[in-house]
């Protein structure tokens, strides 16, 4: 593996790879969006809401977390337009795996919740909030909180799980590499490349959340870091 | 309905390489991360940082990468492996790093004042390790250990991408035949649940146990 | 003056074991009473049915004339009008001094942020925190001062009437003073208060009537001078000698 390879590589298909880049940055960024607002809905529903919706939260969460993301996005992709719902392989991709990182950080936000003494609850309905004003002033600010170490992981963690779009034909990075590759047989130089992308960008995002987690530390209150 | 039943004994026939895959991985990544995690807690400054950026840098690949750059680079460096063999050795990389993380952490939880009462009753800084460091370490990493097995099990469907005939290949392949991929895919699921569901209930008990005794669970 | 609270034969089950057994009093406006006994005779279960934290499972209260145990009742709306303090404070780690008292005026009482603003700093000043104070978290506050403020967050709501679950048992005992004397302030004021405290000084001075509970039922009641220096009851007495003697009081 030549340096002026590399340097070829890049020159020649730095546009496409820089393509492949933003698809999968959009793939990481929807999909952690809708795991968020669900992984919200749903840790709440399973704290606060009825036996049923409790227990179908439940199998929902047990379910996708026990089976691998890739039968999932194939049951999305290859099995829904069976009952009428066909779609295009990148939508596909960002409800299969937003539907997966839901469940994970619905857990995640649960074991925050639980671990928010009670009293704080007690203290929020005694100045006469309703439970529903308790949880979104009182518990869920401080959940989140609790949870955002463990959720920034979930962040960068989907940008490289995200990369099993590949499998359903997204253009995201490495399905762009392998294209450069098959044209080029240069694929181990293009898989370096993109591996070095790829973890350059883990420990820049991991080092900006570090950062992050004490700027918005509540004062005082020393968080601990994993759960 | 009838046609799928026939093709069970097929898809199922992946279970095997899924397993072996999968363990072997774990063991190998266990051995790997506890390495690793030794090395960063026990070691000087220095020695211990370039290990710290080992396994970020091991952590920064998505499996699916690795997988293929160990399938595509072998070649290259003229050795010529069974696919499964590859795959074994790029989900060992890939974990090691995690597994790594999660011994140091366990280790770190122990803390220092343990180290403290060891040295005070007169143990060596080998004794400590031996018989008040690792005992507790283990203890406190046993939850994150075993979920960090289901992942791996989940994961080996990957190993799809370089031809290995894994349980997820074998689905996948049946519902190419019978043009049909909602059967092939339930079936599997149950029988990834099947392994992940309980190893994941049993890990929540014993970090409940655990951290009702007062250890740092990781 | 008007009776505030009238609790009725309150019973409340915890599985099979009765924790209140047909609990009754009154108290009206302006007084304070004091609530004593041994641990585990109720006191706290007590108070939290009062405040509809917990449902009582026989018996009614009735707040200013409505029967707040009937079914149907606004339990939030009820709750605004009692404040409730509790032994280890739970301020809301999240907020700041002055918006742990401003959450329930702006969130409950739907005022804005300038009114509320107005109220809490009053609330705040009233029990003696500071401006330098109200940007702290609770965190960064002393025992003492997260009990103000927890005061501050009850009264700010201009409650009916307060209730003070022990609310110096979790305080240094160096920093005890500063809430009895915000508490004692208040009653003279004329805040309905009911306390439950293990504080017989305060009881003395501050009580208009002192309730002795044990195993879930009223003992006795009475002026403080009496129950607390000359019980009636063999059981009430016993305990006095044991606190006494602890307070070397006499």
């Amino acid at each position: 593996m030549s340096f002026d390879k590399l340097l070829d590589l890049v020159n020649s298909y730095g546009s496409l790879l820089l393509n492949g880049l933003l698809t999968s940055f959009y793939l990481t960024v929807s999909s952690y969006l809708i795991g968020f607002t669900l992984g919200v809905l749903i840790s709440i529903a399973r704290t606060y809401g009825p036996r049923l919706v409790k227990a179908l939260c439940q199998a929902f969460v047990e379910l996708t977390r026990g089976t691998p993301m890739l039968v999932q996005l194939f049951l999305i992709y290859y099995v829904l337009p069976r009952v009428g719902l066909t779609l295009d392989p990148l939508p596909a991709a960002i409800i299969a795996i937003g539907l997966n990182s839901a469940a994970y950080q619905s857990e995640y936000l649960r074991a925050s919740m639980s671990s928010i003494s009670y009293s704080q609850w007690e203290a929020a309905l005694s100045i006469g909030l309703t439970k529903l004003q308790a949880v979104r002033e009182v518990i869920l600010p401080q959940s989140i909180r609790i949870a955002i170490p463990t959720l920034a992981n979930e962040l960068i963690y989907l940008f490289k799980y995200s990369s099993i779009a590949y499998f359903i034909t997204v253009s995201e990075l490495i399905y762009i590499s392998k294209f450069i590759g098959s044209r080029t047989f240069l694929y181990v130089e293009v898989y370096s490349i993109i591996a070095v992308i790829y973890i350059a960008f883990s420990i820049a995002a991991t080092e900006v959340f570090k950062f992050i987690e004490r700027k918005i530390a509540i004062p005082g209150l020393r968080i601990s870091t994993r759960l | 309905m009838n046609d799928f039943l026939t093709y069970i004994p097929i898809i199922l026939m992946g279970v095997w390489n899924t397993l072996i895959l999968s363990t072997v991985s774990f063991l190998l990544a266990t051995l790997l991360g506890l390495l690793m995690a030794f090395i960063e807690v026990f070691s000087p400054k220095p020695v211990s940082t370039i290990v710290d950026w080992v396994t970020r840098v091991l952590r920064g690949i998505p499996l699916l990468l690795a997988l293929l750059l160990v399938f595509y680079g072998l070649p290259r460096a003229g050795v010529a492996l069974p696919n499964i063999a590859s795959a074994i050795i790029g989900i060992t990389i890939v974990d090691s790093g995690y597994q790594a993380q999660l011994f140091r952490g366990a280790i770190e939880g122990v803390g220092g004042r343990q180290l403290e009462a060891a040295y005070s009753i007169g143990l060596s800084k080998w004794g400590a390790f031996r018989y008040v460091i690792v005992p507790q370490a283990f203890r406190a990493a046993l939850p994150g250990w075993l979920n960090e097995f289901t992942i791996v099990l989940k994961d080996s469907s990957i190993a799809y991408a370089i031809g290995v005939t894994e349980l997820f290949t074998q689905a996948v392949h049946v519902a190419q035949v019978i043009l049909d991929y909602l059967q092939p895919l339930i079936l599997v699921s149950i029988v990834y649940f099947s392994m992940c569901y309980p190893l994941s209930i049993v890990s929540e008990r014993a970090r409940r146990k655990l951290l009702a005794m007062g250890v740092a669970a990781v | 003056m008007r009776i505030v609270l009238e609790v009725s034969n309150l019973w409340k089950f915890f599985g099979k074991n009765p924790v209140l057994r047909g609990v009754s009093f009154s108290i009206r406006e302006g007084e304070t009473k004091v609530i004593l006994g041994p641990s585990g005779a109720g006191k706290s279960t007590l108070l939290r049915c009062i405040n509809l934290l917990i449902k009582p499972d026989r018996g009614s209260i009735v707040l200013d004339g409505e029967e707040v145990t009937a079914p149907g009742v606004n339990v939030a709306k009820v709750r605004s009008k009692i404040g409730f303090v509790f032994q280890h404070f739970n301020l809301f780690n999240h907020l700041t001094a002055l918006e742990n008292v401003m959450l329930g005026l702006i969130k409950v009482k739907g005022m804005n942020k300038s009114d509320a603003f107005k109220v809490a700093r009053e609330s705040l000043l009233s029990v003696g925190i500071s401006e330098d104070l109200w940007s702290k978290y609770p965190a960064q506050l002393s025992g003492g001062q997260q009990q103000r403020v927890a005061i501050a967050r009850a009264i700010a709501m201009s409650p009916r009437l307060v209730l003070f679950d022990e609310p110096t048992s979790a305080l240094d005992p160096e920093l005890i003073w500063e809430v009895l004397g915000v508490m004692e302030k208040l009653s003279k004021e004329g805040m309905t208060m009911i306390v439950v405290t293990h504080e017989l000084g305060f009881a003395m001075k501050v009580a208009d009537e002192v309730i002795f509970m044990d195993s879930g039922a009223v003992v006795e009641s009475g002026p403080p001078e009496e129950v607390i220096l000359r019980p009636k009851n063999e059981r009430v007495r016993r305990f006095m000698e044991r606190m006494q003697y602890v307070y070397s009081l006499k």
